[in-house]
């Protein structure tokens, strides 16, 4: 039975939230939300120190309001979008559904503008550092410098891709001008070169924590090493090939079935099967609860302290 | 594709939230109004805390932070808020305090909240910009420009939590090298037991929720969280016996089975399969437990009165009559 | 100071250079080991092989180069089983910028292969489309939820020269809603999958290609039905290049052992497939795979014997 056929295809015409492009209502629409948006600046401006708090706190439980909504709304039965028009209860959750799109949206912009300052930060620190001849300055210089050409060099990549390639011939390397072997060298060539390198690194940190770390301590630790023992060596094919066949061969010799339990595939199955996944399962439903208890507070303004201060 | 639509099983998700929000809720008014027995075990990788910076002050050496590399969500929030309890303490001891984000939200967060910290604790001036940097959103850039302020600086105590993924081992090695003590803790299951093997303390779980109302023990987290141990009783309840029900219910003889129709399902009396003698036992889908994820619906009930789309066309044609 | 203190303080440098030497010298040799796949593999194989060839299947492909090693092997396996079952496919990126970049060159290589191998190749535009990269993972994955054609409105398609609306090519004509397409799968080495399993696994098959890391994160959801197959990590690459060399429970002329046997589905027999390569990059790592967990295994070993050795020593200067 396929009951939940949901179309909110009414997303795609015009709404509160959503003019057509070209339209006099966007451009009416656009003009409204600049002189609010200055209007709300200002008056933010002079809102008193105290009020703060609850200035903070409405945005934030409107701006988790629809997600909230969307949620709890019920979702309609199969419709025919072609040929039915939805009724005023479904209206209203496709109005709803409407609305995380714009917010989603303001906060991608907001996301944009807040990566600025980040890089105001990484820019401040070093380029105090190389001001003040901190130690090890000379690696905030490099860092500078890296800086500086990428954006140069991916940004006249862009360009070149973007406003001077109708046809897409800049998809063939052979005719690439400058930035773009410029940015293939650096991003490709180096960049990426570089990510995977920093990613292998971690089998080193691997053996270097099992060496000193893993060390049978307890009656956990115990436990815990032979099950990775059996994981591990289940991750070995030749061997848990050798190991079945003469486990296949044991079990038909002595015509006790018992034994083909004791294979490694079926040993390391059994501990994923009963202790691994229901312990992440359950481990999973805490930070699940943990998350939703967070989220709440945060939404209601219940915390106090901290992000909330 | 069921389990979307109240009508179907939709309710059940719906009204188990809605419980949740209930028990966090009432539990929180609860703690508000005074009540006492709110009891939180001992964390251990928290008591290290002041442990931790008392050897970072002795030392003369930063206290590291890292909220993960996650967006800013609960997780990353949670992190600066415990973060901003660990500063407080490191504040008052005048210990240098260095927290690296990857991500350009949080880092303006972490910024103004830690500010307000140094701020509130009389000691504006050792707050520079090195104190909240942001280094990276690319998540080895970010792994290796860490890696680099662990080495350089020698932190003496390193605080890693929140959502972290590959470059989990890379800063709990690299602390381990400069001889750190490390509380770590991440919500990423698949990253703890990295965490275990390789730091000090390890928060797993949901203990790093846990965290904020351990260390403040402000009523509204302590509320919360008690509130968030109801459900997990509950949790534990239901699985107990949905699993009791489901494997008492399998070794039952069916008398009568449902067949699922287009107008909801009948009552059928239970006939052995052919060549079967004996009882008929119940399959999965003639139990308690499975009906109620999949209940019977008559197709009637999925008819919804709706008004037709107006044809493109008839209008102007009607108009022009 | 004897050997086994000596052994404990042992310069981690030592440790490393051990790891180049033996993982550098595993990759010059690449064998067919027989490997019995994990179920989740086979699940995975078993699920592809049924995919009807009329129904669009959708790629997020979340993974970098930093994860090459595991994730482009599993991209590689999964583009010589569409391509060698004429499924169209869509492919896209919502947890990294680079990702779609990375997917690019490896489909340009498998063409390459299969022109090379006088197989057929597949035309952008035509059999697969590129759409890109598309910031928010949860909003993103939600919206194509409610609304396919509106999460994806505005992407263009270059077929010969000129751009194309999406929904205007033979790739996506016929999809209005994500229940259309065939099967949604998630090439990942981070918890983007699971953001796909939560707002998606009610409207489409899920099945995930992840590395080792965030295996066991992702097999609760692949027990419980929500994920229909999983190859996880390099082991994951070898399985299903092994299952595409020899198929699941097909037996030698009849008779004999199958090389991969399996109960699952019934027992029923899942070809291999016949054109193009099947044993690739797998097989090239899988040997070294051995050496690093033997490695690792010897250092576990190493550390506790020479904590031993160490304590006893103490004990009888006590």
């Amino acid at each position: 039975m396929n009951l939940t056929q949901w179309l909110p295809l009414a997303q795609t015409t015009e709404n509160f939230w959503r003019k057509m492009p070209g339209s006099t209502d966007l451009y009416i629409w656009l003009g409204v939300g600049l002189l609010l948006g200055f209007g709300i600046l200002f008056l933010l401006s002079m809102v008193p120190s105290h009020l703060r708090r609850w200035v903070v706190v409405t945005f934030t439980f409107l701006a988790g309001l629809p997600y909230v909504l969307a949620y709890l709304w019920p979702k309609p039965i199969a419709m025919d979008v072609a040929t039915q028009l939805p009724n005023p209860g479904e209206q209203v959750g496709f109005l709803i559904n409407a609305a995380i799109d714009p917010v989603g949206k303001l906060t991608n912009i907001l996301q944009g503008f807040l990566l600025g300052v980040g890089i105001f930060s990484l820019l401040r620190v070093h380029s105090m550092k190389i001001k003040r001849k901190a130690e090890n300055y000379g690696f905030s210089m490099v860092l500078i410098v890296c800086f500086i050409t990428m954006a140069t060099v991916g940004f006249g990549d862009w360009t070149t891709r973007t406003f001077q390639d109708p046809q897409g011939l800049l998809n063939d390397p052979v005719n690439w001008g400058f930035f773009n072997r410029a940015n293939d060298l650096l991003f490709e060539g180096i960049y990426q070169q570089m990510d995977a390198a920093m990613f292998s690194m971690i089998a080193f940190f691997i053996l270097s924590a099992a060496f000193r770390a893993f060390r049978i301590r307890s009656v956990e630790a115990t436990v815990m090493m032979a099950s990775a023992l059996i994981l591990m060596l289940n991750l070995m094919g030749a061997l848990t090939f050798v190991w079945g066949n003469a486990i296949d061969g044991l079990a038909a010799q002595t015509g006790n079935t018992f034994l083909l339990n004791f294979k490694l595939t079926e040993m390391a199955n059994w501990l994923r099967s009963n202790m691994q996944i229901p312990a992440i399962r359950a481990i999973d439903f805490g930070v699940g609860l943990g998350a939703l208890a967070m989220g709440l507070r945060l939404w209601l303004g219940l915390e106090r302290g901290g992000v909330s201060a | 594709m069921s389990g979307e639509q109240y009508l179907d099983s939709g309710w059940i998700g719906t009204a188990f939230t809605l419980l949740v929000v209930f028990f966090i809720l009432f539990n929180i008014y609860r703690a508000n109004k005074g009540a006492k027995n709110l009891f939180i075990r001992r964390i251990a990788g928290l008591n290290a805390i002041d442990d931790a910076i008392g050897r970072a002050t002795e030392m003369g050496r930063p206290v590291l932070m890292v909220p993960g590399i996650g967006a800013l969500d609960a997780i990353s929030v949670q992190a600066i808020n415990i973060f901003a309890q660990v500063t407080k303490t490191a504040a008052t001891f005048a210990t240098p305090v260095r927290i690296c984000c990857a991500n350009a939200p949080v880092f303006a967060v972490a910024q103004e909240v830690i500010r307000d910290v140094y701020q509130q604790a009389g000691q504006t001036d050792k707050f520079g910009a090195e104190t909240v940097q942001f280094v990276s959103d690319q998540q080895f850039a970010f792994a290796a420009g860490v890696s680099g302020i662990i080495h350089r600086e020698k932190v003496a105590a390193t605080f890693l939590l929140g959502a972290f993924f590959a470059e989990s081992l890379i800063f709990a090695e690299t602390s381990n090298a400069v001889g750190a003590i490390q509380v770590a803790g991440s919500t990423q299951s698949t990253q703890t037991p990295f965490f275990i093997a390789a730091c000090d303390y390890v928060l797993i779980g949901d203990e790093f929720y846990a965290a904020s109302a351990y260390l403040t023990r402000q009523p509204v987290l302590v509320g919360s969280l008690v509130g968030q141990d109801w459900a997990k009783m509950t949790v534990a309840g239901l699985v107990l016996v949905g699993t009791l029900m489901g494997s008492i219910e399998r070794g039952q003889a069916a008398t009568m089975v449902r067949v699922d129709g287009e107008n909801g399902c009948v009552w059928e009396q239970a006939t052995p399969a052919e060549g079967q003698t004996g009882p008929v036992k119940k399959a999965t889908k003639d139990t308690f437990m499975h009906q109620i994820f999949n209940p019977c619906i008559p197709k009637a009930w999925t008819e919804v009165e709706r008004e037709d789309k107006p044809v493109e066309g008839a209008a102007a044609e009607g108009e022009g009559e | 100071m004897n050997f086994w203190e000596k052994a404990q303080k042992v310069d981690r440098r030592v440790l490393y250079a051990i790891l180049i030497f033996f993982v550098c010298g595993g990759l010059f040799f690449p064998a067919t080991i027989p490997v019995d796949p994990d179920p989740s593999s086979k699940s995975f194989y078993s699920e592809i092989k049924k995919l009807n060839p009329e129904k669009v299947v959708l790629i997020q492909s979340d993974w970098t180069n930093s994860t090459r090693g595991e994730s482009m092997g599993h991209f590689e396996n999964l583009m010589r089983l569409l391509m060698s079952q004429n499924i169209k496919f869509v492919f896209y990126s919502a947890a990294d910028p680079v990702a779609p970049q990375v997917a690019r060159t490896v489909i340009t290589r498998i063409n390459k292969e299969r022109e090379g191998q006088g197989l057929r190749v597949y035309k952008a535009g035509v059999d697969y489309l590129d759409l890109g990269y598309f910031p928010n993972a949860e909003a993103t994955n939600t919206n194509m939820g409610n609304n396919l054609r509106e999460a994806w409105k505005g992407r263009k398609a270059r077929v010969d020269g000129r751009e194309v609306d999406i929904f205007a090519t033979p790739v996506l004509g016929n999809v209005k809603k994500i229940e259309d397409a065939g099967m949604m799968i998630v090439v990942t080495a981070s918890a983007s999958i699971d953001v796909a399993i939560q707002r998606l696994a009610k409207r489409v098959p899920i099945m995930g290609l992840v590395t080792g890391v965030v295996g066991p994160g992702v097999l609760p959801f692949y027990q419980s039905g929500q994920l229909k197959g999983v190859a996880i990590g390099l082991k994951g690459v070898y399985d299903v290049e092994y299952m595409m060399a020899n198929g699941i429970n097909v037996k030698p002329g009849g008779e004999g052992k199958a090389k991969v046997e399996w109960d699952g589905n019934n027992g029923a027999e899942v070809p291999p497939v016949t054109e193009g390569k099947t044993l690739a990059r797998g097989q090239q790592y899988y040997g070294t795979l051995h050496v690093a967990l033997v490695l690792l295994i010897l250092a576990v070993v190493m550390g506790n014997v020479s904590m031993f050795m160490a304590r006893r020593r103490q004990g009888e200067e006590a």
